[in-house]
């Protein structure tokens, strides 16, 4: 027997996990939840990601920091102690289905075991949900991103388990944007939960990002993120960024869910790539109007070799990832200075 | 019986000791000594590293070289300990500050002990001291303040000169005097503004710190670098050298960089040099000009550029 709870009347998603592990105990069966709210559904990040440590072997945080922003959203973040990338990411459940986001930075399952993690929350959702299983759809904003597609493998035979192609071509198909990519977008209904599949190249030829109207969040993989941009075609970026500002437009989005986090709490400072102690971090989560700003600053670089610092992100157009900034831009707060090369006589 | 008892053990003690005398530390000839195959050097996963927070390796008897694990602080820097007959010097005291979660001073204590073990010494003073004046050579000095038997020089410039005696750094060459085994010292600026280098009569080991090494050598002042090579350069045309040893191995086996901060080398090359390499390095940078990042064949040259840039390219350009 199905239960149709109108979630849209629950103040608060603790009330209705209570309602939901109520309904279950009372053995009346499987419950499935009405996700169409006329709000971005309630959960907060009230917590402190963990952030690495001094000495990485002595760390003893989880392996993978697993929250839950409600009952059918987890976001996870890698230790930096495992890697340094510490990247983010996120499942989520429909009635009559889970999506995974992104597989991290670690392939090794003794090492960074995001499979178990995810058994552990499907399992865990299935009982407070009456079901026995949920099938999981596990899918990557790129393919090529290596510090977003090294767990993928370990969902290979998984049962129950859809992953999404790894090669371009075959992820068209298998998203249905063969004929569209990249101006046309496609759906992934999780059950009553129908995730929008956004073409996104240019940081990746093969970008995509996840928009989801249950939370209103805009999962962005590496494609805007509170750290280093760093761009791969500068066309197909900027193409990308204004066809976002366009979707978002006509969506609510309450916060961008990047894939990665570098920068620090104060604006326009980051921590160098493979830093593995970051105690003051900024937030994960972006404004939805920094998409605005992403896009005036991927206009102003394109064609051009340069670093475009900014509060919460830093684009950085046709150079390597370990290029720095040598200068701050003059409409960015004072911070204190690091010590300047000393100039050649 | 008991009092006799304890006076034997006591002659005993002082027999084994003076049954060697005081050490012989010979300079007619390079004292033989050996480097390890392959130095810890980090793992994929640092949470999982289960290697000491230093290798230890004995050089030889009264040298020994360790090697900071990466899984500590990506430094992986190398500390020297070199004994006399009066006194054992630390060159440098790592990256990590905490005794806590990096007790070097407890493994310097160890490595002493066993040093005077076998040389049946009951203790001997330990002299604590940097190659230069960088947080990830001096994080530790803090622990050893409390430390019997130990002299600390200070972390200035001032306090540096005053101790070993330099009046004319950097050109001046001073002797510290171990006891039987008299290191020579020298300035090489360039890198950091109060490098030393030294050189061991007893071993030939001639250690350039981090102003010469198999990997960025970050050089913060060209001119005044380059003027320590050629002190380098020279002392190397007048005194025979075994090795040139320092502090940090950044280049893999084949001549790739490993990126600033990596914390897994697995492909590392030795971390001793020779004389041929610091001449043919001296020769390719007197020939630059401008700042810039060089690579030489054996070393790379960050002329005054920021050490965190690093030449990685974007593997996802399309």
């Amino acid at each position: 027997m199905s239960i149709k709870l109108r979630a849209v009347r629950l103040k608060l998603w603790f009330g209705t996990s209570v309602v939901l592990t109520a309904a279950v105990l009372s053995g009346r069966g499987e419950v499935t939840r009405d996700y169409a709210l006329d709000h971005p559904a309630p959960g907060s990040i009230r917590f402190t990601w963990i952030y690495g440590s001094i000495a990485s072997a002595t760390n003893r945080d989880p392996r993978i920091q697993v929250q839950g922003y409600n009952e059918d959203t987890y976001l996870m973040r890698e230790n930096l102690a495992i890697h340094w990338e510490g990247p983010f990411t996120y499942l989520l459940f429909g009635n009559d289905r889970a999506l995974l986001i992104d597989t991290g930075a670690t392939p090794e399952s003794k090492y960074y075991p995001l499979r178990d993690t995810v058994d552990s929350l499907i399992k865990r959702w299935c009982k407070v949900r009456g079901k026995t299983d949920v099938p999981l759809t596990v899918v990557l904003t790129s393919a090529e991103d290596i510090a977003q597609n090294q767990a993928y493998a370990q969902f290979a035979g998984r049962p129950n388990t859809t992953l999404a192609p790894l090669a371009l071509a075959e992820a068209k198909k298998f998203f249905g944007l063969s004929d569209t990519w990249p101006t046309g977008t496609a759906t992934l209904d999780l059950g009553g939960r129908v995730v929008t599949v956004l073409p996104t190249p240019g940081t990746h030829k093969d970008g995509l990002s996840f928009y989801d109207p249950y939370t209103a969040f805009l999962f962005s993989g590496d494609f805007i993120f509170p750290g280093r941009i760093l761009i791969a075609n500068d066309k197909d970026y900027l193409a990308s960024v204004n066809r976002l500002q366009g979707f978002v437009a006509q969506q609510p989005v309450k916060w961008i869910m990047g894939g990665h986090l570098e920068m620090t709490n104060l604006p326009g400072v980051d921590y160098p790539r493979r830093t593995t102690f970051k105690p003051t971090e900024r937030l994960l989560q972006l404004e939805p109007a920094t998409i605005d700003e992403v896009a005036k600053y991927a206009a102003s670089t394109m064609g051009q070799s340069e670093i475009a610092v900014r509060s919460d992100f830093i684009l950085m157009n046709r150079v390597g990832p370990g290029a720095r900034a040598l200068t701050r831009p003059p409409d960015l707060p004072p911070v204190p200075a690091t010590p300047a090369i000393r100039p050649r006589p | 019986m008991v009092a006799g008892a304890m006076l034997a053990t006591h002659l005993a003690v002082a027999a084994s000791a003076a049954s060697g005398g005081r050490i012989d530390f010979p300079t007619d000839h390079p004292a033989p000594g050996t480097f390890p195959q392959k130095w810890i050097h980090g793992s994929p996963s640092l949470y999982d590293n289960k290697d000491p927070i230093l290798q230890v390796h004995w050089y030889n008897e009264h040298t020994a070289i360790l090697r900071e694990n990466k899984a500590y602080n990506y430094e992986g820097c190398f500390i020297y300990l070199i004994f006399g007959n009066d006194k054992v010097i630390l060159w440098d005291q790592g990256s990590t500050a905490l005794r806590n979660i990096w007790p070097l001073r407890d493994l310097i204590d160890e490595v002493v002990a066993e040093w005077c073990k076998r040389n049946g010494r009951e203790d001997i003073e330990l002299v604590v001291t940097n190659t230069h004046l960088h947080g990830d050579h001096y994080s530790g000095w803090n622990q050893f303040v409390d430390r019997p038997n130990t002299t600390l020089v200070g972390l200035t410039h001032e306090e540096r000169m005053a101790f070993f005696g330099f009046s004319h750094y950097p050109e001046q060459r001073v002797e510290y005097d171990l006891g039987g085994r008299k290191l020579l010292i020298w300035g090489s600026p360039g890198h950091e503004d109060s490098e030393l280098a030294f050189y061991d009569p007893y071993t030939q080991l001639l250690c350039t710190a981090d102003m010469f090494y198999r990997g960025r050598c970050y050089i913060g002042n060209w001119a005044k670098w380059i003027a320590s090579m050629e002190r380098l350069v020279k002392f190397a045309d007048a005194f025979p050298i075994s090795h040139l040893v320092n502090c940090h191995i950044e280049i893999a086996a084949n001549g790739d960089d490993y990126p600033r901060a990596s914390t897994y080398q697995p492909n590392e090359p030795p971390m001793q040099m020779n004389v041929a390499e610091l001449r043919r390095t001296y020769e390719f940078a007197k020939k630059v000009t401008a700042p810039g990042i060089y690579f030489t064949g054996d070393v790379r040259l960050y002329d005054e550029v920021r050490s965190a840039i690093t030449t990685e390219e974007n593997p996802y350009v399309y």
